[in-house]
């Protein structure tokens, strides 16, 4: 029944809620994996799986906007909050901090699974772009130190003349330097290419116009 | 040429041979008494022979090549002959002396001495006769050839010849002597050199005498040379011809001698110098040679005089020596000669004995023989002479000393060989210890024979094949017997053995006959009178050198005594073992030095029979006694052993089985009359049961004492008055003293615990109770605090209760002390903690009450609520999963009374509870209450009115509960005043209304809504609240038997009144 391509983290010190609510998500075929504190969460060796977090925010060692705050570095998955009593001030905060949902017990069972595959949905987005971008990365890596040079100045838009003087090499040279550079990041075309330098943060550093010098 | 080589002499020697050889030469030159002839005496010639008769042949090229230089070098000084010539005449000379030397060595065999006779005349025929015809003929022959002085072969010859003979003569013996006595010393004595001195310097004299012409003739000098040849003999001639012929020649060169002449006679006169020479020389080595030969002679003689005089001093020492007396008599018998040995025998000489008038043997016999062998000997010496048989007889002679002494005497006679009897030789050898011995031991036999009879045993021999050999008198007369009436061993065991033992006493004897065994038996023989009786025979072979067996001898004791004490013994043994078997115990017996002498049947049944590397007890209690028990017993074993004293052990010990059990081993020495210890007696009694019963005991009383003492209980027994016996170590621990430190004091031991221990608030109701149960016998029970050892003061509950007898009187009082003091502190920290919460609530906001009771209500609803989901989930799923669903639903119904029961906590919260109030007057409640809102009041900027009347009656409350009451009506009334423009003021009053004390809150607000419905539960015109407060409150005043309910105030707002009855009624 349960998919094993992604998981749901419950921490409520409550045991009756993480018994609730896993059986909730399992009815809908989904993995939980239940923490009784922030602590045990932490420590915990996770499934490298797109994930939600339903959080409770009183905790018996941390609170539990504490631990958003805490984990807000690294690839933590969205939260889902859920309290016994809500306030609106823990609530904005929760959500500023880019919780996706914010539950007051007792919670209805739409609300809480759309608020789950939401967040699914968010880190399995979050993840793809993530590898992704390390794809890119590796390429950028395998780049030679000239290739490298020669990679801004074309997403500049340089011409092929002047990126070649600016770099004091042939015209002929630049080229195959800038053939290698578009079949190594798989770029389809010179806008492909600028595409990846822009997710890269390569910067544009060179204007076309001359005169802007 | 390598083995010339290798023959090399000496170069020393082919120098001075070389040298010798020129001075020849050049002494040949001055001789050459003829002039032109160029022949004279030639010494080299003997130089040449002599060196080469010395010299091995293969050396002899290198002499013939050192001599060739010679002769060419002397040739080239003096001769001057042509070289052809000189190599020609040296060839000759090298070949005179080869020749010369091969003949006397071919003859005379090396090496030549020249001492005897035939050595001189071989070397003077051969050496000096022939070798010169050789040289003179080659000589004569160059000399003829060449014309060299006109010489003629015929002329030369004979000069030649003689010339060369003389200087073999004269030179050769020299020479040997020189070259044999080269490194060997002169070992003349002093008169010798002075004789030779002498000789020396006479035939100087006679040589110049007769050589200068003063004598008539030459020869006058041969007594002095033959006295020198004589005397010294070959070394003395070969000096003496030297100097003669130096002497001469030099008489003859001068001219002064005989020789000397004039040219017409010179030829004469060389031929008469060289034959004088000659003769000279001859004549003088053949004397030397005889002189030498005498002289050897007459060694050889002394030597073999000496010889055998040692023989026969060597056998006259033996005739002497051998330990035999040897004697030589005449044909007649009469003796002419004693040894050494007969004559110290006797102690005097043969010469001594001589009796005039009588026969010597006769005489010699009466005085040295003992008379009793006197006669006899004489007779057999005279029959011996007469008929010339040798005789040997033994006989006593008389030792100087006196003593006769046996000797063993024989004679034989000496026959020529016609067979006439020349002299009788008779010895005789001292025997007198062997006769000795034999007599003695001639006397020993009897004595043991006698011995054999008198002794009171049988005793036989037998034959190896078991014929009986002899019995001894003894036992012929037991058993009435004579020889004859058995032979061997069937016909005795017929006879004489008891019917019973018969056949085994047969089989035993044959067995041992055949083995060689040695034979032992008890059996029954059958005595004289018939009886038989009980006898222990026992055989033994005798055996010689190669161990055959020789004899048998048997010696038969009578024990028939014995063996009837014995059987008596054996059976009363049987029945004290029998008596021991019976008894139910074990029993061992051992030496005083432990060695095991005796186990019971019993003993061994129980335990087994000791292994049989056990002997002693040491051994046998390492056996069987329990490792862990062996310890203690052995020391006390080795105890009682060393000291002598009795001694008891409790120990395992294992069985048969294997298996251990107890048993009591008890220990007693026999003595003997001194009191020396003769026998330990050790009896063991299985005690396994009684250990097992014990042990049990043991461990129960163990196990209830450390049930007791370990109890989390302080327990203490005291005696039917009440006084303590006995205190757990807990209660012990807790006091910290023991109960004996209370002895010796004035106080009791029961007033001297209570007064010291129990706190002085409780310390007189204990002591009532104490006293009312000791005297009732009904069981107490209180809990009051008492003084632990470190002076803190712990609650306990004792209860104590009686033990009784049968008959119902108290033995003994059971106290057990409880340590409560965490129950009663519990319960105050729980009375504290509801004060703290009601504290806490006191401040709260009901709001903030609501929220936290929100959430312990939210938990389990919202557990219900997802629960609910799934369950609902669950059966919709297709298939419908009722298991899940089940379980989801159990957990729904767990988690709404998980939720009641919140409420109900929250209830309970609010519960009233009678004991908590305490009476007090209303005043000082409202007084705290208004300042625990002041603080809010004064930022609600709300004006707080207090008309409170001064004296109100005390009533029962529960101070926090109304606290909590006033502190939620105040807020409220000043929460419904926030929005109210306008002077805000909280009214508060309180009066007694008849039996009641009224309290009323007014505020400002705008009043109340719904004034019915605002003390419902949940009801709430607040945007947070819950709907509680009121509705607590409510029942809070209620419980205390007061209503409380709401007006509207004047000119507006509301006003909450409650009142509370001022005789505190009983809660609802």
């Amino acid at each position: 029944m349960t998919t094993d391509d992604h998981v749901v983290f419950i921490v409520d010190d409550d045991e009756r809620i993480r018994e609730a609510l896993g059986e909730l998500l399992e009815t809908h075929g989904m993995r939980a994996i239940a923490f009784g504190s922030a602590g045990d969460y932490v420590d915990a060796e996770k499934p490298d799986l797109p994930a939600c977090l339903i959080l409770d925010v009183e905790l018996p060692d941390i609170n539990g906007l504490e631990l958003q705050r805490q984990i807000a570095e690294g690839d933590r998955p969205p939260i889902v909050f859920i309290t016994g009593h809500g306030d609106i001030p823990s609530s904005v905060r929760a959500i500023k901090h880019g919780a996706v949902d914010f539950l007051t017990k007792p919670f209805s069972d739409a609300d809480l699974i759309g608020a789950v595959h939401t967040a699914i949905y968010e880190d399995r987005k979050k993840r793809s772009e993530r590898a992704e971008l390390s794809l890119l990365r590796q390429r950028y890596l395998e780049l030679t130190p000239r290739e490298r040079d020669v990679l801004p100045l074309v997403v500049s838009g340089l011409l092929n003349k002047q990126a070649a003087s600016e770099l004091g090499i042939s015209e002929v040279t630049l080229q195959i330097h800038r053939r290698n550079v578009m079949q190594k990041m798989a770029a389809a075309s010179l806008a492909d290419l600028v595409r990846i330098a822009e997710r890269l943060g390569i910067p544009i550093t060179h204007s076309r116009r001359v005169g802007g010098n | 040429m390598t083995s010339a080589w290798s023959y090399r002499p000496q170069l020393l020697h082919l120098g001075l041979f070389f040298a010798a050889y020129v001075l020849g030469c050049g002494f040949a030159q001055a001789l050459a008494i003829v002039p032109g002839t160029g022949i004279s005496i030639w010494p080299p010639s003997g130089l040449f022979i002599a060196t080469l008769i010395l010299a091995p042949k293969q050396s002899w090229p290198w002499w013939v090549l050192v001599g060739c230089l010679g002769e060419l070098f002397g040739n080239a000084l003096w001769f001057h002959s042509p070289l052809p010539a000189a190599v020609l005449i040296y060839a000759g000379n090298a070949l005179e002396a080869m020749v010369g030397a091969w003949l006397v060595n071919r003859t005379l065999g090396r090496p030549v001495r020249l001492e005897t006779l035939r050595e001189v005349l071989v070397f003077v025929v051969l050496g000096a006769g022939a070798a010169p015809v050789v040289s003179a003929t080659v000589g004569s022959a160059t000399l003829a050839w060449f014309g060299i002085f006109s010489q003629t072969f015929l002329g030369a010859w004979p000069l030649w010849w003689i010339g060369d003979a003389t200087g073999v003569l004269i030179v050769a013996p020299l020479a040997l002597v020189v070259i044999q006595n080269w490194k060997r010393k002169a070992e003349l004595s002093a008169a010798r050199w002075i004789e030779a001195c002498a000789v020396g310097l006479i035939l100087l004299g006679v040589a110049a005498l007769s050589l200068g012409g003063y004598l008539p003739f030459a020869y006058i000098i041969m007594p002095p040379l033959l006295w020198a040849a004589v005397r010294f003999e070959f070394k003395g001639a070969a000096v003496t011809l030297a100097l003669l012929a130096l002497i001469t020649a030099i008489f003859t060169i001068s001219g002064a001698s005989q020789f000397a002449g004039n040219a017409e006679n010179q030829r004469h006169n060389q031929i008469m110098l060289q034959l004088f020479l000659a003769i000279s020389a001859f004549s003088a080595l053949v004397v030397a040679a005889i002189s030498r030969q005498h002289q050897l002679a007459l060694l050889t003689l002394s030597q073999s005089v000496e010889a055998l005089r040692d023989r026969e001093r060597e056998l006259s020492q033996i005739v002497n020596m051998v330990p035999v007396h040897i004697r030589r008599l005449t044909p007649e018998g009469e003796p002419t000669f004693f040894n050494k040995r007969l004559v110290d025998f006797f102690g005097f000489d043969l010469q001594q004995l001589n009796r005039p008038g009588t026969s010597q043997l006769a005489a010699n016999i009466e005085t040295l023989v003992h008379p009793d062998d006197a006669p006899s000997l004489l007779q057999a010496v005279r029959h011996a002479v007469a008929t010339g048989e040798p005789y040997s007889m033994k006989y006593r002679m008389r030792r100087a000393d006196g003593v006769y002494r046996w000797v063993d005497g024989r004679a034989e006679p000496l026959r020529d060989e016609g067979g006439k009897i020349l002299q009788w030789y008779a010895i005789s050898i001292d025997i007198d210890d062997e006769v000795r011995a034999q007599e003695a031991l001639r006397d020993r036999e009897r004595e043991l024979s006698q011995l054999v009879d008198a002794l009171p045993v049988h005793i036989w021999s037998w034959t190896p094949a078991g014929k009986l050999a002899y019995v001894n008198k003894r036992s012929l007369e037991d058993l009435g017997l004579s020889k004859a009436n058995f032979e061997d061993t069937v016909r005795v065991a017929q006879k004489l053995v008891h019917p019973e033992d018969a056949p085994e006493v047969l089989r035993a004897s044959a067995n041992c006959l055949k083995t060689g065994d040695a034979f032992m038996m008890r059996y029954r023989r059958r005595w004289k009178d018939g009886n038989y009786r009980w006898i222990e025979a026992r055989a033994q072979p005798l055996r010689d050198q190669d161990g055959a067996i020789v004899h048998w001898y048997q010696v038969s004791i009578d024990i028939d005594d014995q063996v009837q004490a014995e059987e008596a013994l054996k059976s009363s043994k049987r029945q004290l073992e029998q008596m021991i078997d019976a008894m139910p115990f074990n029993i061992l017996s051992f030496t005083a030095s432990g060695k095991m002498t005796y186990t019971s049947k019993r003993y061994l049944e129980d335990v087994g029979s000791p292994t049989a590397d056990i002997k002693d007890f040491d051994a046998l209690a390492r056996d069987v006694a329990h490792p862990d028990d062996f310890p203690t017993m052995f020391q006390r074993a080795s105890d009682g052993f060393a000291t002598g004293q009795p001694f008891v052990n409790r120990f395992r010990r294992r069985n048969k089985q294997g298996v251990y059990r107890w048993i009591e081993a008890r220990a007693q020495p026999l003595r003997d009359a001194d009191g020396t210890i003769v026998q330990w007696y050790i009896a063991s009694i299985d005690i396994e049961d009684e250990m097992r019963a014990q042990a049990a005991l043991r461990e129960r009383e163990r196990f209830l004492w450390q049930l007791v003492e370990t109890l989390p209980a302080m327990i203490d027994c005291a005696a039917p008055n009440g006084e303590p016996v006995y205190r757990s170590q807990q209660l012990r621990e807790f006091l910290g003293y023991e109960l004996e430190e209370l002895d010796g004091k004035p106080k009791s031991r029961l007033n001297g615990t209570l007064d010291a221990g129990v706190h002085p608030d409780d310390v007189a109701g204990v002591k009532e109770q104490y006293a009312h149960c000791l005297t009732t016998g009904e069981p107490y029970l209180r809990k009051h605090r008492l003084r632990r050892f470190d002076g803190e003061y712990i609650w306990v509950e004792t209860r104590a209760a009686p033990m009784r007898k049968d008959d119902g009187t108290i033995v003994q009082w059971n106290v057990i002390c409880l340590d409560i003091d965490g129950e009663v502190r519990m319960q105050e920290e729980l009375r504290l903690a509801q004060e703290r919460l009601a504290r806490a609530s006191q401040a709260a906001s009901l709001a903030e009450l609501s929220a936290s009771i929100a959430h312990e209500v939210n938990q389990p609803l919202a557990a219900i609520v997802a629960n609910s989901h799934a369950c609902y989930r669950w059966l919709s799923a297709e298939p419908v999963n009722v298991a899940r669903a089940k379980i989801t639903t159990e957990r729904v119904i767990r988690d709404a009374n998980s939720a009641a029961e919140v409420v109900g906590r929250i209830r309970a919260l609010f519960k009233q509870s009678v004991e908590n109030r305490t009476s007090l007057s209303l005043s000082g409640v409202i007084a705290e209450a208004c300042n625990l809102v002041a603080g809010e009041a004064l930022r609600r900027r709300i004006r707080i009115d207090s008309d409170v009347e001064g004296r109100l009656p005390p009533i029962a409350i529960d101070r926090i509960q109304i606290q909590q009451v006033l502190v939620n009506v105040m807020r409220n009334g000043m929460e419904a005043m926030e929005a109210v423009a306008g002077e805000k003021s909280l009214t508060v009053r309180a009066h007694c209304v008849g039996s009641e004390v009224q309290t009323e809150i007014g505020d400002r607000g705008n009043g109340i809504e719904f004034p019915d419905q605002i003390f419902e539960p949940f009801f709430t015109t607040k945007e947070n609240g819950m709907g509680m407060g009121l509705a607590i409150c409510r029942s809070i005043v209620e419980a205390h038997g007061g209503r409380l309910w709401a007006e509207k105030n004047e000119p507006h707002g509301a006003r909450f009144i409650f009142t509370l009855p001022i005789v505190g009624k009983a809660a609802p």
